[in-house]
């Protein structure tokens, strides 16, 4: 809300800098968003200032507010605008219906007023300084009354009302065009003014066009109501917008004051305009007004609580500034009740924060929280995070709503989680990896120059099974490209190799109690053979690979992009270590290279030696692959290092040779391997 | 021969030896020479098997001159060894130099998000004091984001958040304020807890992005007070920040505090809104079954872009997303 300084004087006597009023507001908890000197052609020197009002202080929506506030913080008086005795020439031929949701209801009729009068100086040149535009003067008016008072008003043109006026529930696809030419389709949770005949404006949001005021008006009906804020709220909302009416009666107006809000606008318009006055016509249903109960406040625990010494005196005399009316208990709490202005003063804590509020927050005392011992708790994902940078990868962190595009490419046909509101389509889709966000931050790395990049990200991805049940796996996925190391003056690398990408995630998962194991996969965004899913005990938990030729193409990236992916809680963490003894006696090896048609694998080899080897088998290890000139097409030969080590004896050369026959024989029974010699 | 010709014969060969072993150029060349003295067939050797027309009584003497003369010539060789390894040593200090001011064979060097990089910083503060760090769903339902913190439906208080709405009738979170309410609920007070995370409101120009981090706390003890809260924090921003910072406290509204209030630091002459906070509305406790007769409890907010903005001087909130390599490569 934007206002006038000068405006406040009305009502209190308030000499204090614009920066006095502004601290003391914010302190108060009416934040000042910013505020303005300015100079005023009526009365000097004046001042915008503009308040972000928190939605529980909806009493501070107005000028009267914001001084009540004031006047409470320096112990002033609060004045009301004086208003001229006004006499109503005529006894009006409607009368006015209130409803539950809408229990107060004030009306009345000016007619025969002068159309070319316009809105007095300082009326004016009050709402241009609280950003209001000049209409006529009897829009002005309302818009002059719900900022200085907080009440909503709304002018019919009487001619173009059909009989009484009622506070209705609007009816089933009951529809209405409002001021703004809008048409909503209404539902019975909306209220409406309606008069003999059709809704005539959306109550507590807008006016309806049919009944406006316009400038062949020349009589018009004057209402001033409450409506419960229940009934008010979310309505404009729902529809797509907010009103200055809306959003004081969703927050809650003070339902004692449309008598007079009326009678404040009669008396304006009155010296504006002139015109006959009619009668007031109201209709008040007493019982459905808000029912503030008594709340009790214990002091001494409010003092323990905000570690305070407030006596009950100064406590009753700040309740009393609030307009609380506070008397004292005989169990010694003090009983309030709240004004019909303020609606955020409920139960006991929300006393606390008055008082609080009052005695200034920054006043409080202070004390320091005492540290609790707890165990340290090194979470998987800081590990794997510092693992990642020692081995060189950046940290990015992307959007976790990506397009339809790249969910189509990377997503691998899986449902997914959508945003029905997004902020673009760009962001529409819930990510169910985090491929996308890793190859586009490549991508735009790439055209800022950067050939070898090293990202990683760790964040959560979202997914939704048949019954709509949505679940967040958390992953750790990283991108190569480039080259092995960063070339100098000396050395020139060689790009990377898929076995550079594996090499890494087995380093990087070498520190969880699993083994792994790896095999090919299909993942469609992957290259087929250059590809591999990432295995704890025969379950997936993720994948590595080079990206497949076609998706590169699409991108625009020529060199092989290296990406790996898993997920961070079904790894487990080696709880606890312990030693494990090493032989004391001497390992011997023996290098063997077998001939393999080309599709027998080295996991495959590995098992059948480690099957075969004995009882002393220690390791493996394999040094060389040829494919070529020297051995028939379609094989390849390896090259191994097999080794034996016993933790009782040294073994004898008889011991290994027995043991290399047995490998011998089985690699020949089983993958047809045959001993290079 | 007489003693006296022996010894003058002992002196030539001893200043012989000892030039002769300083000219060696080579470790080789050394030994050859200190062969051709007390080889088998060295000068020396020679010289002994002459001493046998020595009369038997001046044998002895000639013995110890003898003697006298290896251990010279072995000094000698000693000391001709240690200066051509000294020699070879300088030659290949001399070849070898380098430029030392030529770069390095560095490898890549990794970096940590700075948003990752500040959650770490703040968590490590509360750790120490004791919070545990609990995580929770990115995609909630109205019920933990709104209702179970007091945010009923259609409440004004709802515009303070622009919300995400999903396509299974959730939403995404628009605070980490639902890890307390579940946190409460699988466990019984009293509680020190922390949740970091992302959190996504529909907002996006230069200062908001559609997602951001944030990081909460909550304190439900016995004895849980404003006092303590203001302490917390003020002792909490010190530690981010290195240095003592001048805070504020001033009221302000959530709908699951009461007393709320908003705190601002200094920072370069302005005041700065850096967190959120309050006493836990009762109505939050009691959802979640608090005993709010027996328990107090507070909880603070705080948006994770903007404190790594001020500590690390960034401008641009947008930068945190862009995952520009330059800007990443720096923290």
């Amino acid at each position: 809300m934007q206002f006038s300084k000068n405006w406040l004087k009305d009502f209190i006597d308030l000499d204090l800098s614009t920066e006095e009023i502004c601290y003391q507001l914010t302190m108060a908890g009416i934040e000042v968003d910013n505020f303005e000197n300015v100079k005023s052609a009526i009365t000097g020197n004046d001042a915008i200032i503009k308040l972000d009002i928190t939605p529980n202080r909806g009493d501070c929506f107005s000028i009267l507010g914001v001084a009540r506030e004031l006047a409470i913080l320096n112990n002033l008086k609060l004045k009301l605008p004086k208003i001229a005795k006004l006499k109503s020439t005529y006894q009006d031929t409607i009368s006015v219906n209130a409803c539950a949701e809408g229990p107060v209801y004030f009306g009345r009729t000016v007619k025969d007023f002068d159309m070319n009068a316009v809105t007095l100086p300082h009326i004016a040149e009050r709402l241009t300084l609280s950003d209001q535009k000049l209409i006529d003067p009897v829009v002005d008016i309302t818009n002059y009354i719900i900022l200085e008072l907080g009440q909503p008003l709304h002018a019919f043109d009487r001619d173009k009302l059909n009989g009484d006026i009622s506070v209705r529930l609007a009816k089933k696809d009951e529809s209405i065009t409002l001021l703004d030419d809008q048409t909503l389709n209404l539902d019975a949770s909306c209220l409406v003014i309606s008069d003999e005949k059709e809704a005539v404006a959306f109550a507590g949001v807008m006016g309806g066009k049919d009944s406006s005021v316009t400038s062949s008006t020349s009589s018009i009906f004057l209402e001033s109501a409450y409506f419960k804020p229940s009934v008010i709220r979310g309505k404009a909302r729902k529809f797509g917008f907010q009103t200055e009416a809306s959003l004081r009666f969703e927050r809650g107006v003070d339902y004692t004051i449309q008598e007079f809000a009326l009678n404040r606008a009669t008396d304006l318009l009155n010296q504006t305009i002139g015109g006959e006055i009619g009668s007031v016509i109201s209709d008040t249903l007493i019982k459905e007004l808000p029912n503030h109960k008594k709340i009790n406040i214990d002091i001494d625990r409010t003092n323990k609580i905000l570690g305070t010494t407030i006596s009950t005196n100064s406590a009753i005399k700040y309740f009393k500034g609030l307009g609380l009316s506070p008397e004292a208990t005989k169990s010694g709490k003090i009983s309030v009740s709240s004004p019909p202005w303020r609606y955020d003063i409920n139960i006991e804590a929300d006393l606390v924060e008055e008082l609080a509020r009052l005695e200034g927050y920054d006043s409080l005392p202070e004390e320091s929280l005492l540290p609790i011992y707890k165990r340290e708790n090194i979470s998987k994902e800081n590990h794997l995070r510092n693992s990642l940078v020692s081995l060189g990868f950046n940290e990015i962190v992307s959007y976790a709503f990506i397009s339809q595009e790249d969910h189509n490419l990377y997503g691998q046909d899986q449902k997914t989680l959508n945003v029905s509101n997004p902020i673009s389509q760009n962001m529409s889709v819930m990510r169910t990896n985090l491929v996308s966000g890793l190859i586009n931050t490549f991508l735009y790395n790439l055209n800022h120059g950067q050939n070898n990049q090293r990202l990683f990200e760790i964040g959560n991805t979202f997914h939704i099974d048949k019954s709509n049940n949505v679940s967040e796996k958390k992953l750790v996925a990283g991108l190569m490209s480039g080259k092995k190391s960063s070339d100098n003056w000396k050395e020139k690398f060689d790009n990377l190799t898929f076995y550079d990408l594996k090499g890494l995630v087995q380093d990087l998962l070498s520190d969880f109690s699993q083994p792994n194991s790896y095999s090919l996969c299909n993942v469609d965004f992957l290259h087929p053979g250059m590809s591999s899913a990432i295995s704890f005990e025969k379950k997936t938990i993720g994948f590595l690979g080079s990206i497949h030729p076609v998706v590169l193409n699409k991108v625009g990236v020529k060199d092989d992009l290296f990406i790996f992916s898993f997920e961070l809680d079904k790894l487990i963490f080696e709880s606890s270590k312990s030693f494990e003894e090493y032989s004391k006696f001497p390992s011997s090896a023996r290098d063997l290279a077998f001939v393999f048609d080309k599709e027998v694998n080295a996991d495959e080899i590995k098992e059948v030696i480690q099957n075969s080897a004995g009882e002393f088998y220690k390791d493996l290890e394999i040094f060389d692959i040829y494919e070529g000139e020297r051995i028939d097409a379609g094989k390849k030969s390896i090259a191994l290092s097999i080794s034996w080590q016993s933790s009782s004896k040294t073994l004898l050369d008889g011991d290994i040779d027995t043991a290399v026959e047995k490998i011998v024989n089985s690699i020949k029974k089983e993958l047809d391997g045959t001993l290079r010699t | 021969m007489d003693l006296d010709s022996l010894k003058k014969l002992i002196a030539d060969i001893s200043s012989n030896a000892k030039s002769s072993f300083e000219a060696a150029l080579t470790e080789t060349d050394l030994e050859d020479k200190f062969r051709s003295f007390l080889g088998k067939k060295g000068e020396v050797n020679l010289l002994l098997k002459s001493l046998g027309s020595l009369p038997q009584d001046k044998r002895k003497d000639a013995g110890l001159l003898l003697n006298g003369l290896k251990v010279e010539l072995e000094n000698y060789y000693t000391s001709a060894s240690q200066s051509l390894i000294f020699k070879a040593s300088e030659e290949r200090i001399k070849k070898d130099k380098l430029d030392v001011t030529l770069p390095g064979f560095q490898g890549y060097k990794g970096s940590f998000h700075p948003v990752t990089q500040t959650i770490k910083d703040i968590t490590s503060f509360f750790e120490r004091m004791g919070f545990n760090v609990e995580t929770g769903p990115e995609a909630e339902v109205d019920y933990y984001n709104f209702e179970a913190l007091n945010v009923p439906e259609d409440h004004p208080a709802k515009d303070m958040h622009d919300t995400f709405y999903l396509s299974n009738s959730g939403l995404l979170r628009t605070h980490t304020s639902p890890v307390q309410i579940r946190t409460m609920e699988k466990s019984k007070p009293p509680h020190r807890m922390i949740c970091p995370g992302k959190v996504y409101r529909k907002d996006s120009d230069l200062t908001h992005t559609p997602m951001f981090h944030q990081i909460e706390g909550l304190v439900v003890e016995e004895d849980a007070s404003f006092a303590q809260l203001k302490g917390l924090l003020n002792d909490f921003l010190e530690d981010f920040f290195g240095e003592k910072v001048e805070l504020r406290f001033r009221p302000s509204y959530f709908p699951f505090t009461e007393p709320s209030a908003e705190v601002d630091i200094r920072w370069k002459k302005n005041w700065l809104e850096v967190l959120g906070c309050g006493l836990v509305h009762p109505n939050v406790l009691e959802a979640v079954g608090v005993d709010t007769k027996n328990y107090s409890g507070f909880a603070f907010g705080l948006g994770v872009e903007r404190m790594a903005m001020l500590k690390y001087d960034i401008p641009d909130l947008r930068a945190f997303f862009e995952n520009d390599l330059r800007f990443l490569k720096q923290f």
